[in-house]
């Protein structure tokens, strides 16, 4: 192990370090408590033990299945100490849906809460295989070894136990929904993720005073940069509670009672602190940066939280949970937003290449498919051989020897300055009456209206073998808003065909786990009839 | 709002209650006015704004913004005692 100064390789050593160095200082907040360095260490430690005593073995998967909450970064680290492999789980997901993950990684242990206890007794029903679950109250009526967090407090100890863990040993693993509801399970190695980390440090100047907002979920990517990032500084990070990620006005009190300096997220969650969070009355002013990803960050929006939130630095992120983050923009000092808002340049650990559909390079200023290569990218699906051969291409490299890029199924374009921009997914192109249409660029039109606060495109069957395009808006609600009014500013902006068949005004846009907007859920929402609000 | 009579807090809390689970909540669950409603599990971003809608309009309160904090949506009892001080501070205001 390499000491303070050298890389420690592996991420829970990180966690050692900080505790060393920095043992009082706070690791983790939530909901106005917190755990030290040393708290966090003693802790991961202990269900470390926990589980070598299950007898958890090198790269077995535990699974890790929490609200938000301190047990959070214990679990984390616990699992990784303990050489095993981290399953971290969506708490919102369905029961299926966790037997799926559980039964596709073989994780047959669980790290949990008691009140959680009946979606365990479930995932038992379901005849999912668990071995042992830390984290509930032992009860006599069950199959399988059952041990509370008190026994994880009572092994609780300074020094980690010894055990061996390679760089190229599984870190955890991740999961997203995936369009056909079958969760994709990203495999990222220590090596993989200690190099995002050690890139956020150095390009985000992270330093043991800072405060980093966890708002995502814990099984998310962004999760890798509010947890990992922090404890490669021995900074904090502030997890927000669900409670106030849905009170915009209540997160921004957090955000200022915390003093949290580095805040993440979908741009969403910033528009909505922008929206309802009454932010004029906020002092806001230790926030130095504001890093977001996911989507697009509507102009008028950005500007103005810019405007608002003058003394942070805006920074626009592009990644995948397949290849961590692998391009970054910073916005420019003057408070200027571009449009379209570049995606930025490769980080240093990262190769970016622009391919046609031959996976051909494509001449400089042309629109292609963004593939990366670098130390940050996933090392693949897991139990996935046919989604590995799509998305993970080997290109000739020099010395006779080929290298991996991955498909980022993103288009993309190098602008004369370097940067590029991002143009579209190419799973969001759809065919209307035989035109291509972008679903963003319809959601960016509708965006361009004074009185439209967010916007989602979607496709539909249109019944005769191609598609209709709607869309669901959330509008000022201080704004009179009519049907008529928005299709008529639309048909200044788009084509004809581009101008959606209906558009519905909702109160707000149903997300995905990471706060994206779920276009799946809003194709299947029944519209109703009848006018707009009065 | 139809009623002459302004509705008791016993009478509020009981429509906010059918409202989230006449629309909000699957069949199968049971919410009380001491649940949490905003666990992030039992309801989303959009199930919260359509509850606040809902209570907005229903009670006639004219929500601010700044109303808008867990305080007064954690849970049933609480958006209740919300309603009947917003209703109070609007008919004493005139």
């Amino acid at each position: 192990m390499k000491t303070a100064g050298g890389s420690p390789v592996f991420l829970h050593r990180m966690v050692g370090e900080a505790a060393m160095n920095r043992p009082d200082a706070p690791a983790v907040r939530c909901d106005g408590a917190g755990l030290s360095w040393q708290d966090l260490a003693r802790r991961a430690n202990g269900v470390a033990r926990l589980l070598l005593d299950t007898g958890v073995g090198r790269g077995d998967r535990v699974a890790v299945l929490l609200g938000k909450s301190l047990e959070v970064p214990a679990a984390f680290y616990g699992v990784l100490a303990a050489g095993g492999a981290l399953v971290p789980i969506d708490p919102k997901s369905p029961v299926d849906q966790i037997a799926r993950i559980l039964r596709a990684t073989g994780a047959t242990r669980l790290v949990t809460e008691p009140s959680r206890r009946k979606v365990v007794a479930d995932l038992l029903d379901a005849k999912v295989e668990l071995s042992h679950v830390v984290g509930l109250e032992p009860s006599e009526a069950t199959s399988v070894h059952v041990a509370a967090w008190s026994a994880v407090d009572q092994l609780a100890s300074d020094r980690p136990p010894a055990v061996d863990v390679d760089g190229l040993d599984t870190s955890y693993i991740l999961h997203t929904s995936g369009s056909t509801g079958e969760p994709k399970l990203i495999r990222h190695t220590h090596a993989s993720a200690l190099a995002f980390v050690e890139w956020a440090v150095s390009e985000y100047g992270l330093t043991a005073d800072d405060r980093l907002s966890n708002h995502s979920s814990h099984h998310t990517c962004f999760a890798t940069f509010d947890f990992y990032a922090a404890a490669r500084a021995a900074a904090t990070t502030v997890i927000l509670t669900p409670a106030a990620m849905l009170m915009p006005a209540s997160l921004a009190q957090v955000v200022e009672r915390e003093r949290i300096t580095v805040w993440y997220s979908v741009p969403t969650a910033l528009v909505q602190l922008l929206l309802r969070g009454n932010l004029a009355d906020r002092d806001l002013s230790a926030l130095r940066w504001v890093l977001f990803a996911g989507e697009t960050f509507p102009d008028k929006h950005l500007q103005r939280l810019m405007e608002l939130l003058s003394k942070a630095r805006f920074s626009h992120v592009y990644g995948s949970t397949e290849v961590n983050v692998c391009t970054y923009y910073h916005l420019p000092e003057s408070g200027e937003v571009p449009s379209p808002l570049p995606i930025g340049r490769p980080c240093s650990n990262a190769e970016a290449l622009v391919v046609n559909q031959a996976l051909e390079p494509v001449a400089a200023g042309g629109t292609g498919e963004l593939l990366i290569r670098g130390s940050t990218v996933m090392s693949g699906y897991w139990a996935d051989p046919d989604r590995n051969r799509q998305a993970l291409v080997r290109r000739p490299a020099p010395g006779g020897l080929e290298e991996t890029f991955f498909r980022t199924g993103d288009r993309v374009r190098t602008l004369d300055n370097g940067n590029l921009t991002f143009a579209g997914r190419a799973d969001l192109q759809v065919k209307v009456r035989g035109y291509r249409v972008e679903l963003e660029e319809v959601e960016s039109a509708l965006l361009a209206l004074e009185p439209v606060h967010e916007a989602a495109a979607f496709a539909v069957p249109d019944g005769e073998g191609s598609s209709a395009i709607r869309a669901a808006v959330v509008v000022d609600p201080m704004a009179v808003v009519t049907h008529r009014g928005l299709l008529d500013g639309l048909k200044k902006i788009l084509p004809l065909h581009a101008v959606p068949s209906e558009i519905e005004i909702v109160p707000s846009l149903p997300r995905t786990p990471t706060g994206k907007v779920d276009r799946k859920t809003l194709a299947k929402m029944q519209f109703r009839d009848g006018d707009c609000n009065e | 709002m139809s009623e002459t009579n302004p509705p008791t807090a016993g009478e509020i809390r009981r429509r906010i209650l059918d409202f989230i689970h006449d629309e909000l909540v699957a069949e199968d669950v049971e919410v009380g006015p001491e649940d949490d409603l905003l666990s992030g599990e039992l309801l989303d971003s959009f199930a919260v704004l359509r509850l606040a809608t809902f209570v907005d309009e229903t009670f006639a309160i004219g929500m601010k913004p700044t109303d808008f904090v867990v305080e007064n949506f954690q849970n049933a009892a609480v958006l209740t005692d919300y309603v009947v001080r917003a209703t109070e501070g609007r008919s004493s205001a005139g």
